[in-house]
């Protein structure tokens, strides 16, 4: 059997991985549309940053490739499917029969309609190749346009670097996906403690400068700069899927085995659009664990286990310098919009700050800073199982010795949120 | 799935939090009898008056390894899972997706650590010998197959809320 794996990042090469690992014999090929070995696009703001060398940015070297006897060809982007002859076409005009199919190309960098967004000096976040031009960059004043986890994590590794960082954000507060308002705000505050100039509800109309960048323009004031981060999301790369007639909405199409709409097509990373563990809701979340589960049910199935995804999860953790904070499931404000009775826990001391969604007393989401985020899993537990969290406040307290032994998160749940009962 | 050869296991009710483990563990570690560069920590029910021993029990579908971004969290032959701290970079992910929040981190270099069973030393781990009151040992062969560790399962399943139900692979 062949298979043919589009996309030479986490997901395809956990594929081809997990693959190898059972069967020492099965034909592997992976198209790459960059010219490197595996990499983590995770790491490479902190390679920016200079916390770790290039080298450890790689997960793979070629030589690996051969050792596992994974044929990789790089430069060598997919451009077309012929599920009928069951052959894949690159950009150079090479066909590629396969067998079976696994579609994980990642999502590309969403630019902006703005004016001059491709003016030299205008660097993206995503790739090795883009990281590498913006580490060469000689700089000193960087605005970062965008404020999702890719931004604020460049907006650290610039600010490290000893730039002058302006972080703009359309919405009304930093990282709009991932917090709600008052998590945020604090944020922002730590943030801006750090020496960061944030602009939330801010709209860029232009970059200006003509050969470098000069300054970027939005609807408030015009920033000085000689340095353009944009970090404005990832949209799933769904073109090569519809040259096969695959179903697509916002990312491809895949029912609980990841298969497409396509017999011997399986599609799993950031392309997919999937659906949320708890909730059933179909969603995206490009996260690199969602990734790597995605990619352990495609190889399962290929390999003929019948293994069901069990859907994606939001978990995120962002940092700026010594102050931590970290998020899971739905936020206060994606759930307004269901139906049943929602109530928000808050706990705040000092600079710790709890905030815990709940709806119908299940947890939904939550997020935390600072010493309050060291308890999250307890609480990504609570969204897995579906406790009751009403039951949990009136009878933890009450559970004898023997019990908290056995199931003390549980009580440390109780404890944390105890004080909080209404 | 297969059940690892042997693992520590942790008996809250027979703890006393005494932290003689913490004393041993960071000794062994760092050459420094410092409960607060151990390897474990000792969490206090104050209600229930337990102590519980709170250490990395090395999942076997180990969500620390997933969210990692540097890829730190590695896996070791005897079945625990490490941080490779030549690359963490501190962002603490591993703490916070933990659901016994066991990773630790280390208060001088702001990386996280977890138990590696003293996997160099043939005594065995540390904190067991350390313990006298018997609350951590190390499980293996008859005390390790799927029926006692279901029948502890069942235990601590008794006590949550109504609607229990796996969702987890």
């Amino acid at each position: 059997m062949k298979v043919v794996i589009v996309g030479n990042g986490i997901a395809g090469n956990r594929v081809a991985a997990e693959l190898r690992e059972r069967d020492r014999e099965m034909e592997i090929c992976i198209l790459s549309a960059e010219a490197v070995p595996e990499y983590d696009p995770c790491s490479l703001p902190y390679y920016l940053a200079g916390n770790i060398g290039k080298k450890d940015v790689f997960k793979k070297t070629v030589d690996d490739y051969k050792r596992l006897n994974i044929d990789v060809m790089f430069n060598s982007k997919a451009v077309s499917i012929n599920p009928e002859a069951k052959s894949v076409t690159t950009e150079e005009g090479v066909e590629i029969g396969y067998d079976k199919l696994v579609l994980a190309h990642g999502g590309a960098l969403f630019f902006p309609p703005i004016e001059g967004i491709r003016n030299a000096g205008v660097f993206s976040c995503k790739q090795m190749s883009e990281m590498e031009k913006l580490e060469a960059h000689k700089g000193r004043k960087a605005v970062v346009i965008g404020s999702g986890a890719i931004g604020i994590e460049a907006a650290e590794a610039l600010k490290k670097r000893g730039y002058e960082v302006h972080i703009i954000e359309l919405l009304g507060w930093i990282l709009p996906v991932l917090f709600d308002e008052p998590t945020a705000r604090l944020l922002e505050t730590a943030m801006e403690g750090y020496g960061i100039h944030l602009h939330t509800g801010e709209k860029v109309l232009q970059i200006k400068g003509d050969k470098a960048v000069s300054s970027v323009v939005t609807d408030k004031r015009e920033i000085e700069c000689d340095t353009v981060v944009v970090a404005t999301g990832v949209i799933p790369g769904t073109a090569l899927a519809k040259t096969a007639q695959i179903e697509t909405g916002r990312g491809i199409k895949v029912n609980r085995q990841m298969e497409t709409s396509v017999a011997d097509i399986y599609a799993c990373g950031d392309c997919v659009e999937t659906f949320d563990a708890c909730t059933e809701e179909t969603v995206m979340f490009q996260l690199k664990h969602n990734a790597i589960e995605q990619a352990q049910i495609v190889a399962g199935n290929i390999l003929g286990d019948h293994v069901k995804y069990l859907g994606a999860y939001a978990f995120a953790r962002v940092h700026f310098f010594n102050t931590h904070a970290s998020t899971f499931g739905k936020t206060m404000r994606a759930t307004a919009c269901l139906l049943g009775k929602s109530e928000l826990i808050e706990k705040q001391s000092g600079n710790d700050y709890l905030r815990v969604v709940l709806l119908d007393g299940k947890v939904l989401g939550g997020q935390a800073i600072g010493r309050y985020a060291d308890a999250m899993g307890a609480f990504i537990g609570a969204m897995w199982r579906k406790d009751d969290l009403d039951q949990l406040r009136a009878k933890w307290s009450k559970i004898p010795q023997a019990g908290a032994a056995a199931a003390w998160p549980l009580i440390r749940l109780g404890q944390l949120i105890g004080a909080a009962a209404p | 799935m297969e059940i690892r050869r042997e693992q520590l296991a942790v008996d809250p009710l027979k703890c006393n939090g005494c932290q003689q483990c913490l004393m041993a563990c960071s000794m062994k570690h760092q050459g420094n009898v410092n409960p607060g560069l151990a390897l474990l920590k000792i969490l206090r029910l104050e209600v229930q008056k337990v102590d519980v021993p709170v250490i990395c029990m090395a999942c076997d579908n180990a969500p620390c390894i997933k969210v990692c971004p540097m890829n730190a969290r590695v896996r070791q032959e005897n079945g625990t899972v490490i941080t490779n701290t030549d690359v963490c970079i501190g962002c603490r992910a591993c703490v916070y997706i933990c659901p016994v929040g066991s990773p630790l981190v280390n208060p001088y270099t702001g990386q996280t650590m977890t138990c590696d069973m003293c996997q160099d030393d043939e005594t065995g781990p540390w904190c067991v010998t350390a313990c006298r009151e018997g609350a951590l040992k190390i499980s293996k062969d008859d005390a390790l197959t799927k029926g006692v560790l279901r029948e502890r399962a069942e235990r601590s399943r008794a006590i949550y809320p109504n609607n229990f139900r796996t969702n987890q692979p």
